[in-house]
């Protein structure tokens, strides 16, 4: 399974939970699989899809679900620190590792060689974390999602590869301020 | 602790509501204040571009976020400012110790300081320079700017004001 596979499969769990995207190919493929003013697609910055969903998971109730990957996880190593410190229970953060910068033309990561992110997220204190395969990733998002009293980080051990794809056509404050109407605090779209 | 207190005060006045920090001596007298104000979130965070990407997410959650940290942290930060928080026009209010300025006893921290003022320009963040305590009343309105502008701001509080508290 590749990141385009388990993305669509992932449609059948994700109803109206908040999603923050990681940038690039994940974001693009999500876009083209099912657009919804729900997914926060990141257009730039690298590494904070986790950050961003933390801050979001800070300030409101509902659950929220960070989609990072493992290149971008490794650019901003401490954010499982914060998560394994901070995390309330409205946050899941599921990184898809696929060993690759899959937007950059799929140079290996090191979670290809000798890294762990469960072991780090672990030693980072994180708990409820979960590796599995992609196959098995949606019963793990759907655990999480109805635990109300605790946060998970699902690490999805997957096959690189990207389909053809163009950029989102959504320019970022249109994504923002539909996003934020989902919230309640858009009132003029 | 008299400025520090001045400071959160007229923060929380213009609106900020969720803070984080990375530590500097200058702001340890405010990370005791938030540690224990039970009116806003606080957290301390290990690095600053993280905490961009946590405010970012705290501003879509409709909070008004304040970073605190050292003007080092801006060297750490421009392509999450420029990247998130100008792309996608967030208020985010940088509350900055800014450390090589005079009266800075570490002759090291002359470099960063030598070019904050000319990285935050160059990213067009307009600039409050807090130089004595009369300066900190401006921080109200400047503070509630950054929600009018949907654009970070940039509070310079500097070396001898801070020392002083």
């Amino acid at each position: 399974m590749n990141r385009f596979e388990l993305l669509n499969l992932l449609q059948n769990t994700i109803q109206d939970e908040l999603v923050i995207c990681n940038i690039g190919l994940p974001s693009q493929e999500l876009y083209k699989i099912n657009d919804r003013p729900n997914y926060f697609y990141m257009l730039g910055s690298m590494g904070l899809a986790s950050s961003i969903g933390l801050g979001l998971s800070l300030a409101v109730d509902k659950k929220i679900i960070s989609i990072d990957g493992d290149g971008s996880v490794l650019m901003n190593m401490n954010t499982l620190a914060t998560i394994g410190n901070r995390a309330p229970a409205n946050y899941t953060l599921l990184i898809i590792d696929n060993g690759s910068y899959g937007s950059t033309g799929d140079q290996k990561t090191f979670t290809n060689e000798r890294t762990s992110l469960k072991d780090v997220a672990i030693g980072s204190g994180c708990q409820n974390v979960i590796e599995c395969s992609g196959e098995e990733t949606n019963e793990n998002l759907q655990k999480a999602l109805v635990d109300t009293n605790n946060s998970y980080v699902i690490i999805s051990k997957i096959k690189s590869g990207n389909v053809p794809i163009k950029p989102i056509p959504l320019n970022a404050v249109t994504i923002r301020d539909r996003f934020r109407k989902e919230i309640g605090l858009v009132n003029y779209l | 602790m008299k400025i520090s207190q001045k400071i959160i005060n007229n923060l929380k006045s213009g609106g900020a509501d969720f803070f984080l920090s990375v530590p500097c001596k200058l702001l340890a007298n405010m990370i005791t204040i938030l540690e224990n104000d039970k009116d806003i979130y606080y957290s301390a965070i290990p690095r600053e571009e993280e905490g961009m990407g946590i405010c970012a997410g705290a501003y879509l959650g409709n909070k008004l976020p304040c970073i605190m940290m050292q003007n080092t942290g801006i060297g750490n930060s421009v392509n999450s400012i420029v990247s998130l928080l100008q792309l996608y026009q967030m208020p985010v209010v940088f509350l900055i110790s800014y450390r090589g300025t005079p009266g800075e006893p570490v002759g090291a921290q002359g470099g960063m300081a030598s070019v904050t003022e000319d990285i935050l320009n160059t990213l067009r963040i307009p600039m409050l320079q807090c130089n004595t305590e009369k300066d900190l009343d401006k921080i109200s309105t400047f503070t509630n700017h950054a929600k009018v502008i949907e654009s970070p701001v940039a509070i310079l509080c500097n070396f001898n004001l801070m020392k002083e508290d």
